[in-house]
């Protein structure tokens, strides 16, 4: 076995190799560097014309003076808690009855599909109109006698204009997330649920959650980490306006880095944000890990 | 029984209604004749088919799609190779560096682009790639999630398979491209849809390197379509619709690879 072992192992070595140097040198300059080189950035007064300096903590100490980054992360943790929440809970109560076989059933999850795929940049076009002053929004609101809004220009409904977007957007993705999930439970258990005459709000919270709990918890982590780093419904909906009402942390990032140039503060808010987001995913898996005994 | 069945079917035949309401929306004001209509309830005539001729006829929506096409037809056919070769070198080969490299593209699963794209825009401006294919193309051009879902499945080639080939004499290559590829094709079709789907709306990248407009992939062009000139509301919409019709066909070519990707990490252990 040695010597065959031996003579085998040669081969492998060098396809391994071979077959993974292209990934290994792409990590490497695209991924591993820039993410070294962000760090140090971070540290610097780097602005795109110049040499960058090092000036040690003075962007992180920045930050928490500068009322358009505490306003930015403020309004992340609204949009993310305001997004994530009722998205979830929306596609829970679509999933659990959609999983059941049928053939309307089938017909629905192709349907919901179809929102799902819709590329979130022509989404975000279609809202634009939706929530014009002659939009949908406005005539729904009409037939029940409320008087039409300026969606995108108010700074108070602004930010919520994005938030029913992004639910509608992503709650399609969830449903059949969830609803793939649902129809991989054991069949048994809800069998033997029946026979006991568990009712349906009992079987939900106590055999469905606890059983669903790994979907839930991916589910809860991307939509998490999406809406931590949305960047699109801003850019296109609103600008981050009106007066800043809708300057979500990605966008502000982007906006120092790229229209403005300081691009050494804005890689220190991106340090702050990617510590923001490995911290409440630690905190998720922990939360969820916790209920499992 | 009977009544839950019934409150299940309206519950749901509701819900998924609201769902394609905007959807019903953007079909109706896109074959709208003009925008003094927005409300996007009720059809005036169906101009679709206008409506699309004309932003064939003139403006940039055929050059967004076709830059849109090449990045993410052309960044895809690569991830798919370079994955395919690192995920199963990764699950089935030992060689020198096979831990640190899957550290590598662990650690990359969690990064967000918004610290990256500082960097990776000053690397992209010392090539010389601002405002160029390569530029757009080449820094999105492997994804971690591709790697690693390409080694996820690999795992489960038999290893017996592998060995029987090696004691038949085929070379690793030969192994890799004759047994283990067409092995890997589900997850490959699951990549290069995902991939697809991605790239295909991907706006933060393109608006960062191409400022210029003949560079631009459609979402980018949608962005500013508003400011052309003779663009209106309902063509905009036309124009989302048409930017929406490529990935609708491929989820309905590739239903079953599209719930695979999106449940990859959900439902495996």
């Amino acid at each position: 076995m040695s010597v065959l072992g031996r003579v085998r192992a040669r081969p492998q070595a060098t396809a391994g190799v071979a077959l993974t140097l292209p990934v290994a040198v792409f990590f490497v300059v695209f991924w591993l560097v820039p993410f070294l080189a962000a760090i140090y950035l971070s540290f610097t007064d780097y602005e795109m014309a110049g040499t960058p300096n090092w000036i040690g903590l003075a962007n992180y100490e920045r930050m928490f003076a500068d009322p358009g980054f505490l306003n930015s992360a403020w309004i992340t943790v609204v949009y993310t808690v305001c997004t994530v929440v009722p998205t979830i809970v929306l596609a829970l109560l679509v999933a659990v009855p959609l999983s059941r076989p049928g053939r309307l059933n089938r017909w629905l999850r192709a349907l919901v599909m179809i929102p799902a795929v819709m590329p979130l940049a022509a989404t975000s076009m279609v809202w634009v109109i939706i929530y014009s002053d002659r939009g949908l929004a406005n005539t729904l609101l009409g037939l029940v006698g409320i008087d039409p809004q300026s969606w995108l220009t108010s700074s108070d409904l602004a930010i919520w204009a994005l938030v029913v977007m992004v639910v509608w957007k992503s709650m399609g993705l969830f449903v059949i997330i969830l609803t793939a999930g649902l129809q991989a439970l054991p069949g048994e258990v809800y069998e033997a649920a029946a026979i006991d005459g568990s009712g349906a709000v009992t079987t939900f919270t106590r055999i469905t959650l606890p059983l669903l709990r790994r979907t839930l918890l991916f589910v809860l982590v991307i939509s998490v980490a999406g809406s931590m780093q949305a960047f699109v419904p801003a850019f296109l909906l609103t600008g981050g306006g009106p007066a800043d009402a809708t300057q979500v942390l990605p966008y502000y990032i982007w906006a120092n880095a790229f229209p403005y140039e300081h691009m050494g503060y804005a890689a220190a808010m991106g340090m702050v944000l990617l510590a923001a987001m490995v911290i409440v995913s630690a905190l998720q898996f922990g939360f969820l890990k916790g209920g499992d005994e | 029984m009977r009544a839950g069945t019934i409150l299940r079917a309206v519950w749901l035949i509701v819900a998924v209604g609201f769902m394609l309401l905007p959807v019903y929306a953007m079909l109706v004001v896109a074959s709208a004749p003009d925008d003094t209509d927005l409300r996007g309830l009720v059809f005036n005539g169906f101009h679709l088919p206008e409506n699309i001729g004309l932003l064939f006829g003139e403006g940039n929506l055929p050059t967004y799609l076709r830059n849109s096409l090449i990045l993410c037809v052309g960044t895809g056919v690569l991830d798919v190779i370079f994955s395919a070769a690192a995920g199963y070198a990764m699950a089935q080969l030992s060689f020198p560096g096979r831990r640190v490299l899957f550290a590598l593209v662990i650690g990359t699963l969690a990064l967000t682009p918004m610290v990256l794209v500082i960097p990776v825009f000053l690397i992209v401006k010392e090539l010389g790639w601002v405002n160029t294919f390569q530029g757009m193309m080449v820094p999105g051009m492997i994804s971690a999630f591709g790697v690693f879902l390409v080694r996820q499945f690999a795992l489960g080639i038999p290893k017996e398979l592998l060995m029987a080939a090696r004691v038949d004499g085929a070379g690793e290559f030969r192994i890799f491209a004759r047994i283990a590829a067409p092995l890997l094709k589900p997850a490959l079709i699951t990549l290069f849809l995902v991939h697809f789907l991605a790239q295909w709306d991907n706006l933060l990248w393109p608006l960062i390197v191409a400022n210029e407009q003949e560079l631009w992939p459609l979402p980018v062009g949608l962005a500013n379509f508003q400011s052309e000139v003779g663009i209106t509301y309902h063509l905009t919409t036309t124009a989302a619709l048409v930017t929406a019709v490529p990935p609708f066909i491929l989820m309905v070519a590739l239903q079953r690879y599209y719930v695979a990707g999106l449940t990859f990490g959900g439902l495996k252990r």
